[in-house]
């Protein structure tokens, strides 16, 4: 589509063990997105007119938006499938799936929805701030408490 | 020449307009934005305490009363998950009908995205009645305690932004919301996305992850 230099720096500030499979899903949406928008008439395409103070870059479109509400629902699909693969699969793996997945969605709703891969990077930045604190913070907690074991 | 130097030295930067009906910040963004962002983030650490506190509590050996596997019923939901999801895909898609200006779309979609977080929170409160029927209490053990604060909590935030999403909506019947206050749109927004994003947490850990 555009530049994806935004992408890139949130991917970076990303656990690494999630680096790879954001990166997979994020070039899908954007591969999707490009067979879609070929067969639209042009005001499907066009982002809405106009850029408030902090936004770098127009909001995704309405079809943009579409797909990746698609593609949240399928990598739900997948999520429960998963879940009920209990017994056939090892837990471990399975909770490594399923947080995987957890974690490309929560970055699709972030990136798409709350626009912080066109917005001023400050956002980007608090957000990350608040949720690696939360994370880091309540990990401490769960391996202090032998809650994880 | 001194006082032309002072003059110059105090002359006042050239008032820009305003971008799009908004004035200049000092950040170089909108301030209801920034607030809501900086808010949300405190809400991680909020929320994030809650789910500690039920991964901690869950699986405490001697409990008595229903486990997590003899209540949820992952079917049900899933599907209320479904409609949050969708709900999130209305809310940018009204988002987008107020940037261009095309008021009578936006209503539509601000109306369903407050309908379908109605309807998950009617998801919700039967989900609890079906618990309590099955001897799940807030006071049965440690899991209904953390699991009915942990998810009553974020029905509560569902619940808050229900309340927003109508009063928006009841402001654009008045005229009092048009395209030029879209950023209003975008704020309430950032926190319906972030109760969906907490969600997708919450739906993953709470009833997904194996026992």
């Amino acid at each position: 589509m555009t530049d994806s230099e935004p992408e890139a720096e949130t991917a970076e500030d990303g656990e690494p063990a999630h680096e790879g499979r954001v990166a997979t899903a994020e070039a899908d949406v954007e591969r999707a997105i490009e067979r879609a928008e070929e067969h639209l008439p042009a005001e499907m395409r066009t982002p809405a007119p106009g850029l408030l103070p902090g936004e770098l870059r127009p909001h995704p479109t309405p079809i943009q938006y579409v797909i990746v509400a698609v593609v949240l629902v399928v990598i739900t699909a997948i999520e429960i499938a998963t879940s009920y693969s209990e017994g056939t699969i090892p837990d471990a793996v399975i909770v490594v799936l399923l947080l995987g997945m957890a974690f490309v969605k929560f970055f699709l709703v972030a990136a798409w929805y709350m626009h912080l891969r066109t917005d001023a990077p400050v956002f980007r930045r608090f957000f990350i701030l608040g949720a690696a604190a939360a994370i880091l913070l309540y990990l401490i907690v769960l391996t202090t408490l032998h809650a994880l074991s | 020449m001194a006082i032309e130097q002072a003059a110059r030295d105090t002359a006042v930067e050239p008032v820009e307009a305003p971008v799009n009906g908004h004035d200049d910040t000092h950040t170089g963004v909108i301030n209801p934005k920034l607030a809501m962002w900086l808010f949300l983030s405190s809400d991680c650490l909020f929320f994030g305490a809650f789910i500690a506190t039920f991964l901690l509590y869950r699986d405490r050996p001697g409990q008595h009363g229903p486990t997590p596997a003899d209540v949820f019923d992952i079917p049900f939901t899933s599907v209320t998950s479904f409609i949050l999801l969708m709900s999130s895909l209305t809310m940018v898609l009204a988002l987008a009908a107020i940037q261009r200006g095309e008021m009578r779309r936006f209503r539509i979609w601000i109306m369903a995205t407050a309908l379908f977080g109605a309807t998950f929170i009617g998801g919700q409160i039967f989900e609890f009645t079906q618990f309590t029927r099955e001897g799940l209490n807030i006071d049965t053990n440690l899991f209904g305690s953390s699991f009915y604060v942990l998810t009553g909590l974020h029905g509560a935030h569902v619940t808050a932004g229900i309340i927003w999403l109508i009063s928006l909506w009841g402001l654009s019947m008045q005229g009092r919301i048009g395209p030029g206050q879209s950023e209003a749109i975008e704020v309430a927004g950032l926190y319906w996305h972030f109760v969906d994003v907490v969600w997708i947490v919450i739906f993953t850990v709470v009833y997904l992850i194996p026992k």
